[in-house]
């Protein structure tokens, strides 16, 4: 029983000398939160792309029209694997890591005025939308990711 | 000599001896082989025969001759081969299958012609042995007594009523001759009558005449009347001169009578012992003949023979000598000489397994001479021998006949078992040649076919045919005429499947089909299926090999070049086999086949983000994929062209 009340005892005076601890590390932490966040939404807010969660590149294969109709803004990280230039043009298709065996093909405009170079091999972020277009022939052209914005990882 | 008497040995048997027709279009078949390796054939109409000298004749009969280099006997204007004509073959056979003749009535008769030739032997040979009377005797009633026995066929008989007639003639003439020997007499006694009335007549004009020339002496009518002179017997004499003259005719004429019938007598004779040589009844030629001069003792044994005829020629000898009775008991005494020299060879050749040879030997001792005591008696077991090879001979020669070379060649097999030296040679060369006659004609009735050239399949395979009847490849072509026959549904058959791609049908079932090549049109569309299937299995089987090589890679290249052929040629699209190896290979590199179906499905539905989703990943299962990258270009272009809201 002593041997219980020593051990109480002692806790006691542990937790006593603790909390200034606990007080000066709390503020350590919410400093450094406060700072990380600020950091972090200074960086978001001056690209504003954020990657689309659940992204399934296998869904848009089987039904790209079906993101044309919901929200139809795409954020996406991904690895430039190949470039091809049409005209004014370019079609870009990429992979993206939850997906290493898909391509995703993007279409960059001929007047989509890019701030990055797009090199063949590199990631970036691609701020796409999911659009419903028509040649001039009349055929529907369903589901083609466009580029809007493409920033550097 | 010894051909004439060969050929009075095949006499008897030369009419039912036929030859074989020759085949048309064929060869003339051998029909011997063993001794004379010549046909047995007519050649009367032979160009190489015509303008013979026609066979001698014999009181009007024609008589065999026998080429004892062929073995061959001319009669009749054919041809026949000793060993293999019917009649001999069947005379033959019956004597093989005779048992010994060594009955107690055989030896008898045997002993009684043993005795009778003694006899002949012994007056021909002892001057002193009387000729006539005792040797006709005991020979005459040997002869009837042989005549008795079945087995000489009363040849003796026939020889003795010769033989009588013969002393009949001589007794006619004999009282002829004594006729005439008593008119002579007569005639003698009218002669010896009419001289005395004449030398009376004679002395009584001598008297008259002395009488009248001395002077008168006054008597008037003294003395009577003289006589005028005049002959007393005159009729008489006249009488006895005419009596005599007809005697004397009748002496001329029974001459005469004598002389016609003595001819007459030795001709008939003559020709007995000719029928009897012909006959191949040698001792009774023997006899015939030794005893010829008992019957006629005027020394003449001269046979009375054409001098142009051939058969005066054999018995001339060829030196110019006139044919003499003697020849003949000559060539019947040389002629037992060689058939007991026969047979002893046959009994050596028996000894020594050379049944070939002995058969020959033993055919000619049999054909000349049948009846005699060395042939009559050759023992059952060696007659059993040489039939057994006989038979085999047979087969071997009806086998040839009917063109069957297979039977032949067994046949000569077994001869040659039986006979280590039996010379094959000529029936092997013989059937080795017309075997390869048949396929050749096959080979190219086949030839034909695939040519289209019915015409000349027929011709062909009918010339296989007649050459081998039962050659076993002609079931090929029977079947290729079957084909030919019912040609008309399989082409039609042929026409549908050709239609509806159905090749690989075609090429399985090509045998089938290849009747079809008797229509040329046909004949090149089977060719041309023919080539494309086999062009189709060397590009399945190129492409298998290369597929195996990679497993991931190697079915989504073969899965693309299939797709490729089959979009390139219509025929392949058709083509079963390379329709499932697409499958194969398609299952093989699913997720491959899968994208770039994907593709095209979102390509039809307008979805062309998703459908250059689509060949893009089609493209990291295959980088090097065509249709991948078609896909991806074709895509592209429309994206690229078209306007977004």
């Amino acid at each position: 029983m002593a041997a219980r009340r020593v051990r109480s005892g002692s806790r006691k005076k542990g937790k006593q000398n603790l909390v200034p601890v606990f007080i000066g590390v709390s503020i350590i932490a919410v400093l450094a939160l406060i700072m990380g966040s600020g950091v972090l939404k200074k960086g978001s807010a001056a690209r504003g792309l954020e990657p689309t969660p659940n992204f399934r590149v296998a869904e848009y294969r089987q039904d790209g029209s079906r993101f044309a109709s919901s929200g139809n803004v795409y954020v996406f990280d991904g690895r430039v694997e190949n470039i091809e230039t049409i005209g004014n043009a370019r079609l870009v298709s990429i992979s993206i890591p939850e997906n290493p065996d898909e391509r995703l093909p993007l279409l960059v405009q001929g007047d989509t005025k890019l701030r990055v170079n797009l090199t063949r091999g590199d990631r970036f972020i691609f701020e796409t939308t999911c659009r419903t277009g028509k040649t001039s022939e009349g055929q529907q052209v369903k589901g083609v990711l466009i580029v809007r914005n493409v920033e550097t990882k | 000599m010894m051909s004439l008497l060969m050929a009075g040995a095949c006499s008897a048997q030369m009419p039912g001896g036929a030859a074989n027709p020759p085949t048309p279009g064929v060869q003339a078949l051998p029909s011997s082989f063993d001794a004379s390796g010549s046909s047995a054939k007519k050649n009367s109409n032979d160009p190489a025969h015509q303008g013979e000298t026609p066979n001698p004749q014999l009181l009007g009969i024609e008589m065999p001759l026998l080429d004892p280099s062929t073995d061959t006997v001319k009669y009749n204007g054919g041809m026949f081969d000793v060993g293999n004509n019917a009649a001999v073959r069947a005379r033959f056979e019956k004597y093989l299958e005779q048992v010994p003749d060594n009955t107690a009535e055989s030896k008898r008769y045997r002993a009684l012609m043993r005795d009778m030739l003694k006899q002949t032997q012994r007056a021909g040979r002892d001057r002193n042995y009387a000729v006539g009377g005792d040797v006709l005797i005991k020979v005459g009633k040997g002869l009837y007594q042989a005549s008795e026995y079945p087995g000489d066929a009363n040849q003796s008989g026939a020889l003795a009523s010769a033989i009588v007639s013969a002393l009949d003639v001589q007794r006619e003439s004999l009282v002829r001759t004594r006729d005439n020997e008593k008119i002579e007499k007569e005639m003698n006694g009218l002669i010896k009558q009419a001289d005395n009335w004449q030398n009376y007549n004679v002395a009584r004009k001598t008297a008259i005449s002395t009488a009248s020339a001395r002077p008168s002496t006054g008597k008037k009518g003294g003395g009577g009347k003289i006589d005028s002179g005049g002959d007393i017997n005159a009729l008489r004499i006249a009488q006895n001169i005419k009596i005599a003259a007809k005697k004397e005719a009748t002496q001329a004429a029974n001459l005469a009578t004598n002389e016609s019938a003595k001819l007459a007598s030795k001709l008939n004779y003559q020709a007995m012992l000719m029928a009897l040589l012909l006959s191949r009844r040698f001792d009774h030629v023997v006899i015939g003949a030794r005893i010829y001069r008992h019957i006629y003792r005027d020394g003449d044994t001269k046979l009375n023979l054409d001098e142009k005829s051939k058969a005066h020629e054999v018995f001339t000898g060829g030196v110019g000598l006139p044919p003499t009775v003697n020849a003949i008991d000559s060539v019947a005494s040389n002629m037992r000489r060689e058939v007991d020299q026969s047979i002893q060879s046959v009994y050596g050749m028996l000894a020594r397994n050379k049944l070939g040879e002995a058969t020959q030997h033993l055919i000619e001792a049999v054909a000349i001479g049948e009846y005699m005591q060395s042939v009559a008696t050759f023992p059952t077991e060696a007659r059993q021998r040489i039939a057994e090879f006989w038979t085999l001979r047979k087969r071997a020669l009806t086998a040839l006949n009917a063109r069957d070379y297979a039977t032949v060649e067994q046949v000569a097999a077994k001869m040659k078992e039986l006979d280590v030296d039996f010379d094959d040679s000529l029936l092997l060369t013989y059937t080795t040649g017309k075997k390869r006659q048949s396929d050749l004609a096959i080979r190219n009735a086949s030839k034909a076919l695939r040519n289209g050239d019915e015409e000349n399949f027929n011709k062909y395979i009918t010339e296989a045919g007649i050459i081998w009847p039962r050659n076993p490849n002609l079931d090929k072509g029977t079947e290729m005429l079957a084909k030919i026959d019912a040609g008309d549904p399989v082409k039609e058959e042929f026409k549908r499947l050709y239609d509806g791609k159905e090749f690989r049908r075609i090429a399985r079932e090509r045998e089938h089909y290849k009747i079809v090549a008797t229509d040329p049109d046909l004949a090149k569309k089977y060719e041309e299926v023919i080539a494309l299937v086999m062009r189709m299995d060397g590009m399945l089987e190129q492409i298998k090999t290369v597929a195996q090589q990679d497993a991931t890679l190697g079915p989504c290249m073969a899965y693309e070049k299939l797709v490729e052929w089959q979009k390139s040629d219509e025929n392949f699209a058709h083509d079963t086999d390379m329709t499932l190896a697409l499958k194969d290979f398609e299952s093989k590199a699913h997720d491959f086949v899968q994208a770039l179906r994907e593709g095209e499905s979102c390509e039809q539905r307008g979805e062309f983000g998703s459908a250059l989703s689509c060949y893009y990943r089609a493209q990291c299962k295959y980088v090097q994929s065509t249709l991948a990258r078609d896909g991806i270009k074709r895509v592209m272009d429309i994206i690229v062209r078209a306007k977004y809201e």
